[in-house]
């Protein structure tokens, strides 16, 4: 991802490329603005496929992939896009985009895309790919809204991939298919069956919130 | 009967929330208060009630391979071999977009005080994935017209039984004393998990 | 920034026109390895019922080379086209839709494998399966040895059953227990394999018509069971033609 991020650089000598307000875009959603345990968007079609790191992985590049280019051709035509259409051509945009992933999918990673079904199709209703083009792609340059779309994707990314680490980990004993407690010898490890429920994936999202939360101090008005 | 199964399933057994962690967004979000939580819940069970069917219309009409034939005149050229299905997700999202738009005028025609206290969620029920996942998994599965419906109705009945039970919870959670960290979003994670053990208990039932 | 609505309809029509053709772009170009995609994936499947299949080979000319395959009816009897004419290839049955058919009513594919390039040679026969698991559909393929009695390897395949429970009937070791299970008793009578309620059934209480469950996953094998003894019933005309044609060989041997 890094590399497409590096093609599309608006040459622009006044302020470097990593700038300490661009770090920033990047930065904050991985842990004090996290958009899942912070900003509680984005939930909603990323935990079913976690009981496995693989889909989730493919997940989490897919929604990489669909927030970078929305938040790039959004931003492109932030200043063509009538205001009273604009949240259904956001959705245009996202729809064509998933689409696209769902057919490259299909014909070249048939097992994942069998497993993953109808949850690549809900990358489309995934809170925060809308909630970044509102917020920050409709109001700045291309290169910035990438950046931004790029760290909320990584946070994002990295809060699904911790909960399938633990849910595949504790619920099959597996770690990307790999058998980890029958390689060191502990053939007889009770693997929770819970855990690969969708119970498992509120339980252990609870916990990882629970402990972000309280290393950084943030606690929730009601 | 089995629509009747269908109807069980869709609420209870593969409830949006609990099975598929479908609308947690709006789950989250709108669940302080039982009584925003029921207008939303309302509002949920009465799009995808229409959706479905539309989206299952949509589908068997344009979108599936052949689909075209079956209503175009064959004077035309022949249709059986056109596949429109990518266009599935396009067309769905512009449907439910649509019917949201609908419910938010009728809404907002007839109970004012409802349409001030659901505010901006309205519009947010578009990208409640619930909407979108009941369309797609209705494709997925094939089922008839009258199924899609059924479905599409008992997805959304276990939706807002899941965001009552949920905000029914929290107002009472106000008073308890919950750690730090886990206030607001922790804690009502870790309730909608032991409420989906409570619902595994419908697992397997079938008539 | 608000517009007249003649610059919004244009603005949608033209990114509707460019959206929709990109799209279509994509699409058509990806059918065909998409196409390939799921060939494949469902012709490693049937040949892994019979042998090891590294996941990532391409397993289409070892299908050729080793695979024929006949479509039977209910009765046993081969059909040869379908209903509009159209000449059936038992790898191209739709199993799900076949499923929805009245039994007497659907078409039924069967596999043989046999050494390669000579087809008289079989060393299996692969037959398919479908039926309900506890949430979905589940399928699979079991071959049978000549004997047409003696199991020689199955495989099976899920739409939605709960991972870690009932999603390990696609596991490798469980799939093995069915190796060398008998689906007749010593009457001749067709009785299929069973899975057990439990896990960890002593040793006495199996025999040779049953196999160890899948604990916590008691619905999907009794799914597996039906969708078993159901379809050994409606191969059961074809596997006694088989049979027969087996004797008469070997009586004119004698």
């Amino acid at each position: 991802m890094a590399e497409t991020i590096e093609k599309k650089v608006v040459k622009k000598p006044s302020e470097p490329l990593l700038s300490k307000r661009r770090k920033k875009f990047v930065i904050d959603p991985l842990s004090d603005d996290n958009p899942i345990t912070i900003q509680v968007l984005g939930i909603c079609s990323a935990l079913a496929v976690t009981t496995q790191l693989k889909p989730t992985l493919v997940m989490a590049l897919s929604v990489t992939f669909v927030m970078i280019f929305s938040s790039l051709f959004i931003s492109l035509l932030r200043n063509l896009i009538p205001t009273r259409v604009r949240i259904i051509v956001q959705l245009a945009i996202i729809a064509s985009l998933v689409s696209l992933v769902n057919e490259v999918l299909h014909a070249y990673a048939f097992d994942v895309y069998k497993q993953l079904s109808v949850f690549v199709g809900l990358i489309i209703t995934n809170c925060i790919v809308m909630g970044r083009l509102e917020a920050f792609a409709m109001g700045n340059k291309p290169y910035d809204s990438m950046l931004d779309a790029f760290g909320s994707a990584m946070g994002y990314s990295w809060i699904i991939i911790a909960v399938a680490f633990f849910r595949e980990l504790l619920g099959s004993g597996k770690l990307f298919g790999f058998a980890v407690f029958d390689t060191i010898g502990w053939s007889t490890f009770p693997t929770n069956g819970l855990m690969v429920s969708p119970v498992g994936a509120f339980i252990i999202l609870g916990l990882i919130i629970w402990v972000q939360r309280a290393k950084m101090g943030y606690v929730e008005q009601h | 009967m089995e629509l009747i199964n269908i109807g069980i399933k869709s609420i209870f057994i593969e409830n949006m929330i609990f099975a598929y962690f479908l609308g947690m967004c709006s789950y989250l979000a709108v669940s302080k208060k039982v009584s925003t939580a029921f207008g939303l819940g309302l509002a949920v069970i009465f799009v995808l009630l229409f959706t479905v069917p539309v989206n299952w219309l949509l589908d068997e009409y344009v979108l599936k391979e052949g689909a075209l034939a079956k209503w175009m005149p064959a004077a035309l050229g022949d249709f059986t071999e056109i596949n429109l299905s990518f266009l599935q997700f396009i067309m769905f999202i512009a449907t439910i977009a649509a019917m949201v738009q609908l419910v938010e005028m009728v809404i907002e025609k007839f109970s004012p005080a409802l349409y001030g206290s659901l505010g901006i969620f309205l519009p947010l029920i578009a990208v409640n994935c619930a909407i979108l996942g009941s369309s797609l998994f209705m494709a997925q599965r094939d089922y008839s017209l009258a199924e899609a419906t059924v479905f599409g109705f008992g997805s959304g009945i276990g939706w807002f039984l899941a965001i009552i039970a949920i905000s029914a919870f929290r107002e009472k959670l106000k008073y308890s004393n919950v750690p730090d960290g886990l206030k607001g979003l922790g804690i009502t994670m870790l309730i909608t998990g032991l409420m989906g053990i409570a619902f595994m208990s419908f697992m397997g039932i079938s008539i | 920034m608000q517009r007249s609505n003649t610059y919004i309809i244009i603005f949608s029509l033209v990114l509707t026109i460019i959206l929709g053709g990109l799209l279509s772009l994509a699409s058509v170009g990806l059918r065909p390895a998409q196409k390939i995609a799921e060939e494949l994936s469902a012709k490693r499947q049937i040949l892994s019922a019979v042998m090891e299949v590294d996941p990532n080979a391409n397993v289409l000319p070892i299908f050729d080379e080793r695979i024929s395959s006949v479509v039977i009816d209910s009765e046993g009897n081969l059909i040869e086209s379908d209903e509009k004419g159209n000449p059936v290839d038992a790898a191209n049955v739709d199993l799900e839709k076949q499923f929805k058919l009245a039994p007497e009513e659907r078409m039924f594919p069967v596999f043989m494998f046999h050494e390669e390039g000579d087809p008289e040679n079989i060393t299996a026969y692969i037959f398919a399966f479908y039926g309900n698991g506890l949430w979905d559909n589940i399928w699979g393929y079991v071959a049978l040895e000549t004997d047409m009695n003696t199991i020689a390897g199955a495989v099976f395949d899920h739409a939605g059953e709960t991972p870690g429970l009932g999603a390990r009937i696609t596991e490798q070791q469980i799939e093995d227990r069915y190796k060398g299970k008998n689906i007749f008793n010593d009457q001749g009578e067709l009785v299929s394999v069973d899975m057990l309620k439990s896990e960890n059934n002593p040793p006495n209480a199996l025999d040779e018509h049953n196999i160890n469950g899948l604990s916590g996953a008691t619905i999907t094998a009794k799914g597996v069971n039906k969708m078993l003894e159901n379809y050994f019933r409606y191969y059961l005309p074809y596997i006694e033609k088989i049979k027969g044609k087996d004797k008469k060989i070997a009586r004119s041997l004698n």
